[in-house]
């Protein structure tokens, strides 16, 4: 026996060979597949949204965390990075591994309450707004989901837009001691101050989210992308040629700072805080980071609601909502979490630490909104004055993806950038914005 | 009985196969993980955004097939017929001036000049540095003000006025693609460098006993010497180019008025407005073009080979 070596048991033979890598191919297959859910112990994740402030960050890691250790639910805190939101939240409902519960902007949230991703929340919505006054009107109104999911999918926990951000250390020794009320104003000021290094007016007229600010400047002239029924694109009308006019001038008057046709997100943030621009619309991010990396320029800048147009004001709210998945299998906890995470005590605290507006009625009166910090103060105001998304227009699914597509920030490119009149440019944009209409 | 009986029967059962044909279906067995690994990581998402660009598949839902809307849809948008010739535009130009500055420094190189090694790996820092920090080190050179290009032209005097290099359709392609090449050469560089040092000595010293001068020694000797290896780094060069993301969207984000605007940046703004069908429309619209370079690539390569 000992002559003879057993060499199934000793080398490897073809057969060891194939039978081990065989072995090896069924554990892998094996263990790319989720464990069944009864193994594993209840566990919340939550997708916070990541936003420019670190303290913020930090301040709803750690309360979620507290609260997931004072109930004995396990909790898992990612902070996403909000511009890849889309991006993460597509793979995971692809994969089906979506969070417990995400923050998400109103955009995601009609679109994911479409194909049927979150469980309604009317009963902690109505919960939470009575116990604090209620919610303001546009809040209200903008996170509206019924119609699209059969209920409310969206708790609001907050709202930015636009203000205008401008250095008064420059403005008032040139006369002028009052935000621009009009968008003329706004430019004969940016006129004044308009000297290199410095360029009067800081907008994106770029492929990037701050330059859709025009858009608003474009209703404000009365111009507008659709009609009421939101179906025909109506971007070719003499007010959106009153609107480009003033674009022309504007740009005619050099006062807007080289580069911005291609600026990407951070474009007028670094603009203003590198003191290369006297005005900036901005959703108070920059505020934050001259306060504190700039104390002086800080101190040198004031905030004041977007300038209005021949028909009034334009200035969109943009509310942050909080959801919970339907394959959620902590929904409970997460309902809790979500009216723990509305509490008065956290919100006020983390809205002195982010860059958002109230949403409930109640919160005008937190500590936040005393006036003394003057881009809450301008939040404060946006969150009870600002307009709805797309007002005038509709916002519907062909809104949403006209803006993503930056039909008229690219129609002011053409007008600034190749030349063309207004009536090429135009023309261009209403068909490009009428073949995105007729997809819907 | 049995116990003596058994291993003769198991022996009788196993030589029913040829030896050759055992010999067979072991390699294909030893080769099956790797090709189903292909199959999984290759196959499957190339055949599945094939797929995809023929649904009108947005976030959160698997989306139904509509035939070619979504490429009708792509045909009628003028941004897309714009990314289709800046994508040409960039990969034409910048391997064409990418082949011509590697060629140029590899042929240099390859002679004995002092610092030889020091100068070769030189070359290859900016292959090495990340795209991310390049381009981004390229968009703060070429800002108006502050920007290293602008200061060293005005201070100089060669060119008294500030050039917004990105924000002009006059000069963002161009600048998009000097910044491409500068990236991208040492690539082409060290590949016609490998090639260079392949080519047999003996070729140019019969070449020279010949009466060749160096262009007819550079035309008959080292051209055909480095084709292969020209026409390879030309193919993979150009997919990459093609395909790439960070040099367009970190400099100019495909404009201004979509003066650089590529396939990539197309599809991941495509991705922005949460119609996955159409962001794989856009990817897969670009398969053609490639198609064609691979062919010309690998037929070539063939007529090299024959």
């Amino acid at each position: 026996m000992d002559d003879k070596p057993n060499s199934a048991a000793r080398g490897w033979t073809r057969r060891r060979v194939l039978g081990t890598a065989a072995s090896s191919l069924a554990i892998a297959a094996a263990g790319s597949f989720a464990m069944p859910a009864i193994a594993q112990s209840k566990k919340l994740t939550y997708w916070g949204g990541l936003i420019f402030s670190d303290e913020a960050n930090k301040l709803l890691t750690d309360t979620i965390n507290a609260w997931g250790a004072a109930n004995g639910v396990a909790t898992e805190v990612v902070m996403i990075n909000q511009n890849e939101t889309v991006q993460k939240v597509s793979a995971a409902v692809s994969s089906n591994t979506m969070p417990d519960a995400l923050d998400l902007g109103l955009d995601l949230l009609l679109l994911l309450s479409r194909q049927d991703q979150f469980i309604t929340l009317d009963d902690l919505y109505k919960k939470i707004g009575d116990a604090q006054g209620g919610w303001f009107e546009g809040t209200d109104k903008a996170t509206d989901t019924t119609a699209d999911a059969g209920g409310r999918t969206g708790i609001p926990f907050g709202v930015n837009g636009n203000l205008l951000l401008r250095r008064k250390d420059l403005l008032e020794p040139a006369g002028f001691t009052e935000a621009p009320k009009t968008w003329d104003d706004l430019v004969a000021q940016a006129v004044a101050v308009n000297k290199s290094p410095v360029s009067g007016l800081g907008l994106a007229l770029s492929n990037v989210g701050d330059a859709n600010v025009q858009v608003n400047v474009l209703q404000s002239y009365g111009g507008r992308i659709a009609d009421d029924a939101g179906k025909k694109v109506t971007i070719k009308s003499e007010e959106t040629r009153a609107y480009l006019t003033w674009l022309k001038d504007a740009w005619d008057k050099g006062i807007f700072p080289p580069g911005n046709t291609t600026w990407d997100g951070a474009g007028d943030n670094q603009a203003y805080l590198s003191g290369q621009a006297a005005f900036i619309a901005n959703t108070g991010s920059v505020g934050i980071a001259a306060k504190k990396d700039d104390p002086e320029l800080y101190d040198g800048s004031a905030f004041s609601p977007l300038p209005a147009g021949p028909k009034g004001t334009i200035s969109p709210i943009t509310p942050q909502t909080r959801a919970i998945t339907k394959n959620s299998g902590a929904q409970d906890e997460a309902k809790a979490l979500l009216e723990h995470l509305a509490q008065p005590e956290f919100m006020n605290a983390y809205f002195n630490v982010a860059i958002y507006g109230p949403v409930l009625k109640s919160q005008e009166k937190l500590s936040a909104f005393d006036g003394t910090n003057p881009i809450l103060a301008g939040l404060l105001n946006l969150a009870k004055a600002g307009t709805a998304p797309a007002y005038p227009d509709v916002y519907n699914a062909a809104w949403a993806d006209l803006s993503s597509n930056f039909i008229i920030p690219k129609m002011c490119q053409r007008v600034v950038v190749d030349g063309w009149d207004f009536d090429k440019a135009m023309d261009e944009a209403q068909t490009q914005g009428q073949i995105i209409y007729d997809k819907y | 009985m049995s116990l003596v009986a058994e291993p003769s029967t198991r022996s009788s059962r196993r030589r029913r196969l040829p030896t050759g044909m055992r010999a067979k279906l072991f390699a294909y067995a030893l080769v099956a993980p790797v090709v189903l690994l292909i199959l999984g990581l290759v196959a499957y998402p190339f055949f599945f955004a094939i797929y995809v660009s023929f649904t009108d598949q947005v976030v959160g839902s698997v989306g139904k097939f509509i035939g070619f809307a979504n490429f009708v849809y792509l045909s009628k948008s003028a941004t897309f017929t714009a990314a289709i010739w800046n994508t040409v535009i960039i990969v034409l130009v910048s391997d064409g001036l990418k082949l011509v500055i590697g060629l140029g420094l590899a042929l240099l190189v390859h002679q004995a000049i002092p610092g030889r090694g020091l100068f070769r790996s030189f070359l290859m820092l900016p292959w090495a540095m990340p795209a991310f920090v390049a381009f981004l080190t390229w968009r703060v050179l070429y800002q108006p003000i502050g920007g290293g290009i602008n200061l060293v032209l005005t201070n100089t005097g060669i060119y008294p006025h500030v050039v917004d290099w990105l924000g002009q359709r006059q000069t963002a392609m161009g600048s998009v693609i000097a910044a491409s090449v500068w990236r991208g050469f040492p690539f082409w560089f060290i590949s016609i460098l490998a090639a260079l040092q392949s080519v047999p000595k003996d070729l140019y010293e019969a070449a020279h006993i010949d009466g060749a001068n160096a262009w007819q020694r550079f035309w008959v000797v080292t051209v055909p010497g480095i084709r292969q290896v020209v026409i390879v780094t030309t193919l993979l060069s150009s997919i990459w180019t093609a395909n790439g993301f960070e040099h367009v969207w970190l400099l100019t984000a495909g404009g201004p008025s979509d003066a650089t605007m590529v396939f990539p940046v197309l599809a991941y703004f495509g991705m922005q407005t949460q119609r996955v069908g159409e962001a794989a429309a856009v990817s897969v619209a670009m398969l053609p073009i490639l198609a064609i370079l691979v062919i010309f690539a690998t037929s070539l390569m063939m007529r090299d080979e024959d």
